[in-house]
């Protein structure tokens, strides 16, 4: 990177020592947040995933939130597969999820004989080319029911249990097995790179552990924007870079520059220790090594009162703590120190007159 | 005092002795003043807890009321009673216990291996070692799984032995109490204890305060014993100094009964006393505690002396804090819920969040701000009343003690307020005592002179949300009650002139004067750290006069040019184009340096300068502000100074052009011509057709659907696809038939203000209505419709949110009601966007402000973690990356 500037100019352009440089990260990031527009710009590729974007997705990212709002992975495939639509349509249609109830137009259950019916679409069924026998059979793979096959559209389910609660716990139970494709890979969609022409499957959940063992998946190039999945698959050093990479989407998107350096700050802060925390009470700021860092910033209380418990000490060396008792602060100018103390000058002094 | 010397503070629990120590006289009476309006002796205003009215003296340390700190008191309580605050420590501690033997419920094995890892830890004590070691670097060693190859049992077995394993290890390497708690909590599931053989009965806690040992009430006097014989030795093993904090302490036997100073009443008009909250929790609670004391000396049946311990229990639960869950809060008299110790300290009117770490300050001035194009970007100007009432500090030595008298004997504006003496005594300059002062004043001593021109002030406007919020100015006194301030320091403030009000600060030691003067001043705050982009620069207006004066057929006069060019202060002419005439290229030019070569390429077209002189090109937004070459150029070459002098010159002689031209934007800059609404007829109806023909295709199940959506959910985008093709349409056509001369196209152009989509709504249509949700407009009646209007479950443009018509012809009754609901809808999401922005700034702002570049480049908080090796991988400061990207030949 730096080759390309003019000479000298390398020099000047580092970061000063003592820069409070996760405050300037934290006002590049946060005084932007009023600009945000919350409309959805949803481009004119019609097929597309809809995606939580603006604000609530920076809050998201920032947060670590376990799934985000709107999952999806890009999945990318082998040289054998990208350049085919049929190809990826049908790796899309092996990892495109489907439930009992994406394809049934009722599941119906009797509290007096124990028994559910389901009555499935015969045009869900084509379209997602399964059949009423492979539904059946995945239903009495499940613990407690049996499920008999009536006819192409029609399968009764004999549930063990005459528990109400039960019972109706079961259908939903039904409704919600993914009875074609990847369990939590959701629907998944081919589309086409405009640049490349190369064809992959966008798909609206994030189950990467999965779907990366699907045939024709290209290993090397998969991408979700589930930072959790990414961090569990791939490690923390993923997880950092995805941070990164998607605070940066989220906020270019909406047109805001905001330099990476900020970004890979704040995604360092939350993943150096090796594991995400987030940017709150139950991360980063609840963890700090102060106590009245924590019980500045929420649940004082509590904070207070488990210090003294404990017997816990405050080394006073963060900027909450030296703002409490009106301290200088360590950052910034605060940083440095005279190398030569007012009573050693004296004492250099008189040695020379020796 | 000096808050320098403060290394370290401790927390810890006082002990019943050293509340008795600390006390100076045990509370007795739960009352307050006597009839005649004296305290009562031994009650809860004695004046031996130190006095708060004027001219009182303190019993205890005969100090006068302002002087006097204050002594806590205390109070014995008959039986014992928990601290509520303290429930979920007791809790764990209890839980980490044997209840037979109180040895620590960690096996002999795991004590041993705790003494290791104390060892270990505390071999790498330095700050820094202890980031670099491994085990503090807590890779998620017992949580990263092995997944991919599907072993899933041995990974859980792997998980189990990890985890007993870390237990102890977690404990030790734990940082903070938050982290101690949670390594503790898995002692709770030890059912057996390891040195005893004792089976743990089941230890239930209800909040507040009720604990219950298989099924029998724990009583805390019981607790306390529980408590007490914990051996010091396994309190250390529970990471818990019992130096400061032995468990039984957390059972209080006597209260602290804090100073009058901490509760003082207040007297009202009436004559009246009103006390404080604390004042009448406490006396709930000494009479409570007295009535206890009362019954047990009669013999009470225990039933009522539980009952009164319970109630003393409540009071002591209240007074410490009033909103405790399960327990209903403790009311005045009015209904209104006390305030006790807890509401004093929490939240946002908390005294941490209110009083610590919000301060207010002395040497500042507010006022309502107003534009002054004659004021420089790097002044302020500061209205007089408010100039001769800020003070700058004047240290008066040996050198310049004739300039001191000078001021000190001044009987108007610039003169003295104060003298501080070298005994540190501040006295006030008055008419009378003016010539005693100057007389005595000698070196050492510090008058306190006004504000003057070019005195270093900090201006800010709030909210500050980056550090442009707050930069380093220059006074100008100046007339009148507001400051002044140019225009193109506006965009960092974000201010307008709508009655705005900023913020003046006064930097009064000489080392907070030099680092504003040089690390706050404007000039080095043009380009934002954010992304290295020009935040101070012209803007609107200027942009407009630079576009039209640097056009390539712009001429003006000699009489205009002189005038163009003397607004700037230069008082020569440029080459003349013809005789008599300029070019405006040229007028533009007097402002760049000779051997100025650069070269810009825009979506507006390229910009060539060549040794100073503006050759091909005109000036807009992109570069004239932002990522700005010029800008860019100047800062490199020529220093921050050089480049904020002609931004300041260029707005100026921008706006003297369009001052001179005029532009002005009228109705008919948006009315349109036959041609246009002919096209634009054109192209709505082929739009409807294809639109029509899709609804047709899909009533006819003939739609083929997109991979993945059913039939109706790809009409619906396809649809949503179609209108967005024609507003954009609308956009070209409008782009393709405005005259060039328009003047509301021009700002486009120039990038000032306005777009190509303020223009289709205003002459073409408005378009498509609240896609908030991504979607059209959809809710309304249960039949499928927006209005009663539409038939049922049309999905035409016009029912659904699309609207044809443009502010300049107006709307219809349904359009218009399409618009308010687009409206609204953004209205109240920017309400919930404010508040949810600030939270994640103040979120940000927590977790990072601790970060600062080490010596070495790399980013370290001040805790010694290490966060970053170099900073952001090349060491680089993003403020000054695209500066010496734009900023070179």
């Amino acid at each position: 990177m730096a080759r390309e500037y003019r000479k000298g100019a390398v020099s000047s352009m580092e970061v000063t020592d003592g820069e409070p440089v996760g405050v300037i990260a934290a006002q590049s990031i946060g005084e932007p947040g009023t600009q945000m527009i919350l409309r959805s710009f949803h481009r004119a590729g019609v097929a597309s995933v809809t995606v939580t974007s603006g604000l609530p997705r920076l809050v998201e990212i920032v947060d670590a939130k376990k799934k985000p709002a709107t999952p999806f992975t890009y999945i990318y495939l082998d040289e054998h597969s990208r350049k085919s639509f049929e190809k990826s349509l049908e790796i899309a249609k092996k990892i495109n999820e489907v439930k009992t109830k994406d394809v049934a137009r009722s599941i119906v259950e009797s509290f007096s004989t124990g028994k559910i019916k389901i009555t499935l679409s015969k045009q869900m069924l084509e379209v997602n080319e399964i059949t009423a026998g492979s539904i059946s059979s995945k239903i009495s793979k499940m613990e407690g029911a049996d499920a008999s096959v009536e006819d192409s559209t029609t399968i009764t389910v004999s549930v063990h249990t005459r528990n109400l609660k039960e019972i109706r716990a079961f259908a939903v139970k039904i409704g919600n097995l993914t009875v074609n494709g990847i369990d939590g890979a959701g629907r998944a969609v081919v589309n086409q790179e405009p640049g490349t022409n190369e064809f992959y499957v966008i798909s609206a959940d994030s189950n990467i552990d999965k779907i990366l063992e699907v045939p024709g998946v290209d290993r090397s190039r998969i991408y979700t924007n589930d930072i959790l999945a990414m961090y569990k698959t791939f490690g923390i050093e993923a997880a950092r870079n995805a941070i990164a990479h998607e605070l940066d989407k989220t906020l270019k998107e909406q047109g805001i520059s905001v330099d990476m350096r900020h970004l890979l700050l704040l995604a360092d802060a939350m993943t150096f220790t090796g594991k995400i925390k987030n940017v709150g009470r139950h991360g980063l700021s609840g963890e700090k090594n102060s106590v009245f860092a924590r019980a500045a910033y929420e649940e004082t209380v509590k904070h207070l009162v488990n210090a003294a418990a404990f017997g816990e000490v405050d080394n006073m060396s963060g900027v909450t703590e030296s703002v409490l008792v009106g301290k200088q602060l360590s950052l910034g100018t605060g940083n440095v120190e005279l190398a030569i103390r007012k009573q050693d000058m004296a004492k250099i002094g008189k040695k020379e007159k020796k | 005092m000096q808050a320098e010397n403060i290394k370290l503070i401790k927390f810890g629990v006082l002990s019943p002795e050293q509340i008795k120590r600390l006390g100076v006289l045990k509370i007795t009476v739960p009352d307050t003043y006597n009839e005649d309006g004296y305290p009562i002796d031994g009650g809860l205003v004695d004046q031996k807890m130190g006095v708060i009215d004027p001219g009182l003296i303190c019993k205890t340390c005969g100090a006068k009321a302002k002087v006097c700190p204050g002594h806590f008191g205390y109070l014995d309580l008959v039986r014992p009673a928990i601290h509520s605050e303290f429930s979920k420590v007791i809790y764990l501690i209890l839980n980490s216990v044997c209840q037979n033997c109180s040895r620590v419920l960690f096996s002999d094995e795991e004590l041993e291996e705790m003494v290791t890892a104390i060892k270990e830890s505390a071999a790498v004590e330095t700050p820094m070692h202890a980031a670099i070691n491994t085990e503090n670097m807590a890779l998620p060693s017992n949580e990263i799984k092995i997944e991919a190859n599907g072993e899933q049992g041995k990974e859980k077995e792997m998980k189990g032995a990890k985890a007993k394993e870390s237990r102890t290890k977690e404990l030790v390497n734990a940082k903070s109490s938050k982290e101690k708690t949670t390594a503790l909590k898995k002692l709770k599931d030890v059912r057996k204890c390891p040195h005893c053989d004792f089976v743990q009965k089941k230890l239930k806690f209800e909040a507040p305060t009720y604990f219950t040992l298989g099924d029998r009430k724990l009583k805390p006097d019981e607790i306390k014993d529980m408590l007490s014989s914990i051996s010091d030795a396994d309190l250390r093993n529970l990471e818990i100094d019992p130096k400061t904090s032995r468990p039984e302490w957390l059972i209080l036997s006597s209260l602290l009964v804090p100073p009058v100073n901490v509760r003082p009443s207040v007297t009202l008009e009436t004559g009246e006393r009103s006390e404080d909250d604390l004042t009448h929790k406490l006396v709930d609670v000494i009479r409570i505690n007295q009535r206890l004391e009362q019954n047990i000396n009669a013999g009470a049946p225990p039933i009522i002396i539980d009952d009164l311990w319970e109630l003393l229990q409540y009071h002591i639960n209240t007074y410490f804090n009033n909103e405790t869950s399960g327990i209903p809060p403790a009311r005045h008299r009015s209904g209104r819920a006390l305030k006790t110790l807890a509401q004093r300290l929490k939240g946002k009117e908390g005294r941490f969040r209110y009083n610590l770490s919000g301060k207010r300050v002395n040497f500042s001035a507010r006022t309502v701000i107003s534009v002054d194009p004659y004021i420089d970007l790097n002044q302020v100007g500061v209205p007089k009343e408010i100039a001769s009432k800020l003070t700058v500090p004047f240290y008066v030595t040996e050198w310049n003690i004739e300039e001191a008298k000078r001021i000190l004997s001044s009987e108007e504006y610039p003169t003295a307020l104060n003298v501080i003496a070298k005994d540190g005594k501040r006295k006030r300059v008055t008419e009378t005592n003016r010539k005693e002062l100057l007389d005595a004043l000698s070196q050492g001593d510090i008058i306190e002179r006004q504000l003057m021109d070019d005195d270093i002030v900090i201006f800010n406007r709030q909210p500050s949300l980056h550090r442009m919020s707050m930069m380093a100015h220059r006074v100008k006194v100046v007339p009148g009650k507001s400051f002044r301030m140019n225009f193109c320091v506006t965009h960092p403030y974000n201010a307008d002139f709508d009655g705005d009000e900023m913020n003046l600060h006064i930097p009064q030691t000489l080392e907070a004067q030099a680092e504003a003067r040089y690390l706050m001043a404007v000039n080095d705050q043009v380009f934002s750290p954010r992304d290295g982009e020009a935040i101070i620069s012209g803007d609107e207006d200027d942009i407009t006069g630079l576009h039209l004066l640097t056009m390539d057929d712009t001429e003006v006069t000699k009489e205009e040019t002189l005038y163009l060019l003397g607004s700037v202060g230069i008082f020569e002419l440029p080459k003349q184009k013809k005789a008599g005439i300029f070019s405006g290229k040229a007028i533009f030019s007097m402002l760049l340096p000779k051997g100025m070569d650069i070269e810009q390429k825009t979506r507006h077209g390229i910009v060539r300068i060549k040794d100073g002189e503006l050759v091909e090109g005109t000036i807009t937004k992109d570069t004239y502000k932002g990522k700005s070459k010029i800008l860019a150029y100047l800062a490199v070459t020529y220093g921050m100074e050089e480049l904020t002098r002609f931004i300041g010159l260029s707005a100026r002689l921008a706006d003297a052009y369009v001052t001179l031209s005029g532009s002005t934007v009228g109705i008919k800059e948006y009315r349109i011509s036959k041609k246009i609404a002919e096209e634009k007829e054109n192209a709505v109806r082929a739009t409807m057709d294809t639109i029509n023909k899709l609804v047709e295709q899909y009533r006819k199940r003939k739609l083929e659907p997109l991979l993945g959506y059913t039939r109706r959910q790809s009409l619906e985008k396809m649809i949503l696809a179609e209108l967005t093709k024609l507003t954009d349409l609308n956009g070209e056509i409008i782009m393709k038939h405005t005259d060039p001369q328009n003047h509301a196209f021009k700002m486009v152009s120039a990038g000032s203000r306005g777009s190509i989509f303020n223009f289709v709504q205003m002459s073409m249509l408005l378009g498509q209505q609240s896609t908030m949700s991504g979607g059209r407009i959809k809710r309304g009646y249960m039949s499928g419709r927006v209005l009663p209007h539409m038939r049922p479950k049309s999905v035409d443009p016009i029912s659904r949110g699309f609207v044809l018509s443009n502010f300049y012809s107006g709307l219809t009754p349904i359009d218009l009601y399409m618009h308010a609901i687009g409206s609204r809808t953004s209205v109240v999401y920017k309400a919930l966007l404010t508040a949810r922005s600030g939270y994640l700034q103040r979120r940000l702002m927590n977790a990072l402000q601790d970060y600062y570049i080490y010596k070495d480049k790399s980013v370290r908080d001040t805790y010694g973690n290490i966060i970053e090796t170099i900073y952001a991988g090349d060491g680089i400061d993003p403020m000054k990356v695209l500066l010496a990207k734009l900023g070179k030949k």
